[in-house]
């Protein structure tokens, strides 16, 4: 039967493809052995020995064969693990001396991947006669960065093997890495196109200016502002050094004249450089003024852009990604960072502006006015600069650790107030504290080295300063005792100049830590705006007003890891208005089932249809109002009773709120509460039992009417009287509407028109109560234990 | 309906007739750790290079060999179980270092090491932080590594107060057995993680 197997005939296309993946080096050895590269499938690189060192080497398939290469172990040689290396250098040195293992795939009976922590070893058994297969013989082992193309191979031969021939479809895999167009290294995540190394930190900032496009007429009375002021703080020391000493002081006539003021009247000049001093003054207070308005313009509208951004894009992300990372405090967080940003963009750059135009403006006077004394007074500049450049990254470091720490105190001070109860229960405040004083010390070392750094930082500019200050000093009053052209209002201006510079250096040593820390703050807001949501509305969803309830499963397979199957092949169907019971032990994926229904992961395999429509086609809120879930793991959010309760639909008015609640037999404790359905609950309000929180988040789904109900063990965490009475309710709430009730009590799904059970993540049983009783299977197993367990307790 | 599971001689399958004794046996089993020594059970290794087992008169082709406290207690509590998915426990050994003879021992370790592959980290060439990612280019134990992590997420743990597990996007782990000692040039790099 397995006898003969047929291939389609690759395309030409799969051949080059094959080709050019496989070394020469390779397809040579091959060659050696009569296999030509055509007869190539696919193949998998591995890179473990089965001994546990790294080694190169292949497993290949032929139309006829199962192949094994391997090398020697080269511990010269680097491995390069996902995320890392670039496509240019991926591919190995192929002039290796190779062990092969040929095995005829005729003789195969099974092929599998046993997983280990980190990757897997490949087995086979050889078919024998009679009923048993031979011993499970290793063949190849390998890290998680191989694992995909080496389960697709044992896919591949799965299917080879019941169906005898191979679709081009079905050989073809997903690309498997990914890489950046610009530097060529591989995307550490490939759905999510960024590539580290060529996001810098320039390209962050650019990312944030686009955040101020909308507002370019203000910034540019906003930069006008600025140039004007700076012009306006170089004429300052100008007016009080050189033109008071040195023109009117001193009594320059040739000064007057050309002012064109008559008879020499210096009182009258005076008066008129007073004055001009004066409305200098005046100008900038008023261009300070109008700078202050355009910026509070300007500031609210970019952070609300920001923060709605990154709240959208959050509300967007399904839970893994907030399982991968520390969610400690990361609203705050996310907020703190935001103004982080803005701040650094409104406050910082315009002042960075005014000072680089004041420093620059500066020079260019000083050296008009007396080159040398101006190379003097200026000469650390470029200096002090470069050193500040070489400095950023470390800042950058420095604030980066920064936050780190602060983060992971946080968590662990959430946790803290989380778990308070069981901390106090188990008389682990000691171990807790200590543990918590730890990663504040941590906190505080990395403030310390940050403090530090910037206090170097600092000193590095006063110094200059000074000396700059000492050389103008002594500089100059060595050129005035020598130099019969040097006056004193000049070096009286100069020292005004050098004074003035200080301001804006100062502000430079400290833009550049600003800039630093402003940076890092808008990379991790981008790193949340950048993650895209492995849940992902169409942009063409379909919107179904109203839905009958029709649940078609078809081949599902999912796994929250990839390549680790938690369902498999899931072939299911529910009729509209129809109520399934779902039992298994518990870990069998019962709960995992109901969250593809109601789609808070997507299927790895296989599609989910509502009514005929894959579910991923249809519009977010059509499919959230539709399909509600009371779960084993209810949420409660901070809010009022009546707040929660009305989650769905928040204007519903009272009479319908009490009407949820009293179907859901949650009215009377609420009643009893002081404030009734104005208490507030929720993390930091009034704590609720678990069946009272039950109870609410029944009569959430009571409320929201919809026409899909996903019971997960809704009665679990409820007393037996409680549980008549939640029944009831459920009993009302499942009429006219498509039901999945996972129990574990089997008492629950006695109005269930039909049954499955789940094990191992697979349908092993389904059928009515009375059909699976007649199976004798591990429902009737069940059945009769609870029976038995309870005719023993004398209960019921 | 499941498929039979073809490495298991006996047979004790949940097909049969319901039997509230054996049932409440099966039950007490599961409550009870079984400890394997050399005196009950005979370890062997398999001509596909993995591991058999013979308690009395079961016999399991192949078993699997894991660690109850990989990290703190890697020599003890050693539990052996089925090959198939469900991985139903045998027994435990409880003392790899006298329960077992030597033989045992080795071809046990040898089992295991496939499964807690991790390569030790001896140098640490460069670490480059990036945009949410983290480059490691390290000289371990089995060769060089370059590896990336995650900064965001729990890749870096610490095991003990010196002791350090990296995690890398594919779920590779890399170990640090001591960071005190790393030179001081090391932990300059490491000092994002510290
Ligand atoms: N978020 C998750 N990430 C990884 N594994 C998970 C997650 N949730 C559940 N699992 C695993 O998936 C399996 C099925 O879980 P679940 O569907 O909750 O079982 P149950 O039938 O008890 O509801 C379990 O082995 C569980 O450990
Ligand atoms: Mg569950």
């Amino acid at each position: 039967m397995r006898g003969s197997l047929v291939f389609t005939a690759l395309s030409e296309e799969n051949i080059m493809d094959i080709k050019k993946k496989l070394p020469n080096g390779v397809l040579k050895f091959l060659s050696g052995y009569q296999v030509k590269s055509e007869d190539i499938i696919t193949y998998a690189n591995t890179d473990m020995t089965l001994e546990g060192e790294f080694a190169r080497g292949y497993i290949i398939l032929t139309q006829n064969k199962l192949i094994i290469l391997r090398s020697e172990p080269d511990k010269s040689e680097v491995y390069q693990f996902k995320g890392y290396g670039s496509k240019n250098e991926l591919d190995i040195r192929s002039e290796k001396k190779w062990a092969a293992k040929y095995i005829s795939i005729k003789e195969i009976d099974r092929l599998e991947v046993i997983r280990s922590i980190s990757g897997g070893v490949l087995y086979y058994s050889e078919k024998k006669e009679g009923l048993e297969s031979g011993p499970d013989i290793q063949l190849a082992s390998f890290t998680n960065m191989m694992i995909g193309a080496v389960l697709h191979i044992v896919k591949l031969f799965s299917i080879l093997k019941e169906k005898g021939e191979l679709t081009e479809d079905s050989i073809k895999m997903e690309e498997k890495e990914e890489y950046c167009p610009k530097c060529g290294s591989m995307y550490p995540d490939k759905e999510r196109k960024i590539c580290p190394k060529c996001m810098d930190k320039k390209s962050i900032f650019l990312r944030i200016l686009l955040y101020f496009k909308p507002f370019i007429p203000k910034i540019i009375i906003m930069i006008l502002c600025y140039i004007v002021t700076a012009g306006l703080n170089l004429i300052w020391p100008y007016m009080s050094g050189k033109i008071l000493y040195d023109k009117i002081l001193s009594q320059n006539a040739e000064f007057l004249e050309s002012l064109g003021i008559p008879g020499i009247n210096y009182i009258i000049a005076l008066g008129l450089v007073v004055l001009v001093m004066f409305l200098t003054r005046i100008t900038i207070q008023v261009l300070g003024i109008i700078q202050g308005v355009m910026t509070a313009t300007i500031v609210p509208k970019v952070i609300m852009k920001m923060k709605s951004q990154v709240f959208q894009t959050m509300g967007e992300l399904s839970i893994s990604f907030f399982n991968s990372r520390q969610t400690g405090g990361l609203m705050t967080r996310v907020l703190r960072d935001a103004e982080r940003v803005t701040g650094f963009f409104i406050d910082g750059i315009p002042y960075l502006i005014i000072n680089i135009f004041t420093i620059i403006a500066t020079a260019i006077v000083m050296f008009q006015m007396n080159w040398k004394l101006a190379l003097a007074a200026l000469i650390f500049v470029p200096i002090i600069f470069t050193i500040s450049f070489k400095m950023m990254p470390k800042l950058w470091h420095f604030y980066g650790r920064r936050h780190r720490a602060e983060r992971s105190m946080n968590s662990r001070l959430n946790d803290n107030l989380t778990g308070a109860r069981v901390v106090k229960a188990f008389g682990q405040q000691d171990s807790e504290l200590k543990r918590f004083d730890k990663n504040n010390q941590r906190v505080r070392s990395a403030e310390m080295s940050l403090v530090n750094f910037d206090n170097k930082f600092f000193a590095l500019y006063v110094i200059f300063e000074n000396i700059a200050m000492i050389m103008v000093w002594g500089f100059g009053s060595y050129l005035l005792l020598n130099q019969s052209h040097m006056e004193l209002g000049i070096l009286i201006t100069f020292t005004g100049y050098v004074q003035q510079l200080n301001g804006p250096l100062d502000f430079m040593s400290y833009a550049f830590r600003w800039f630093s820390d402003s940076m890092n703050s808008a990379q991790r807001m981008f790193e949340i705006i950048d993650a895209i949501p492995e849940i992902r509305e169409k942009p063409d969803a379909v919107r179904m007003n109203t839905m009958e309830g029709n649940i078609e499963l078809k081949d599902v397979t999912f796994g929250y890891e990839p390549h680790k199957p938690v369902l498999k092949k899931i072939n299911l169907k529910i009729e509209a208005g129809k109520m399934l019971g779902i039992v298994g032990r518990s870990g069998a994926g019962k709960s995992t089932l109901v969250n593809l229904i109601s789609r808070l992961y997507d299927p790895q395999e296989g599609e989910i249809y509502i009514d005929g429509i894959n579910i991923k086609d249809i519009a977010f809120k059509d499919l959230r109002r539709n399909v509600a879930m009371v779960s084993q793991d209810t949420y409660i959010f901070m809010g009022t009773v009546a707040e929660n309760i009305a989650y769905a639909n928040p204007e519903a008015s009272f009479d319908k709120i009490v009407e949820a609640a009293v179907l859901a037999s949650a009215h009377d404790f609420i009643c009893k509460m002081p404030e009734g359905y104005d208490t507030v609950i929720g993390s930091a309000g009034r704590n609720l039992s678990g069946g009272e929180k039950q109870r609410i988040s029944i009569a959430r789904a009571i409320l929201a009417d919809p026409k899909i109900l996903i019971l997960d063990e809704a009665t679990a965490s409820v007393d037996t009287e409680t549980e008549k009475a939640i029944q009831a309710s459920i009993n009302f709430l499942v009429k006219d509407r498509t039901t999945i009730s996972i129990a574990h009590r089997l008492s629950t799904l006695r109005d269930a028109d039909r049954l499955v059970v789940i094990d191992n993540g697979e349908i092993t049983e389904e059928g009515t109560h009375n059909e699976l009783v007649e199976q004798k299977g591990v429902y009737y197993k069940l059945k009769e234990l609870q029976t038995k367990a309870l005719a023993m307790r004398g209960i019921d | 309906m499941k498929k039979n599971d073809n490495n298991k001689l006996i047979d004790n399958t949940a097909e049969d007739e319901f039997n509230l004794e054996k049932m409440e046996k099966e039950t007490e089993e599961m409550l009870k750790l079984r400890f394997l020594t050399k005196e009950n059970s005979v370890f062997a290794r398999t001509e596909g290079g993995f591991v058999s087992l013979k308690i009395g008169d079961e016999f399991y082709k192949r078993v699997l060999v894991y660690r109850v406290f990989p990290f703190t207690n890697p020599e003890g509590y050693i539990s052996i179980r089925e090959p198939d998915e469900k991985a139903k426990e045998i027994g435990i050994i409880k003392d790899l270092r006298n329960d077992v003879t030597k033989e045992t021992r080795e071809m046990l370790e040898e089992q295991m090491r496939l499964r807690y592959f991790t390569p030790v980290i001896e140098k640490i060439i460069d670490i480059k932080d990036e945009y949410g990612f983290a480059y490691f280019d390290v000289v371990t134990d089995h060769g060089p590594c370059r590896f990336t992590i995650h900064m965001g997420g729990s890749s870096v743990v610490y095991l003990s107060d010196t002791r350090l597990m990296i995690t890398d996007l594919d779920g590779n782990r890399f170990e640090i057995p001591d960071i005190t000692h790393l030179s001081a040039h090391e932990l300059r790099k490491l000092d994002l993680f510290l």
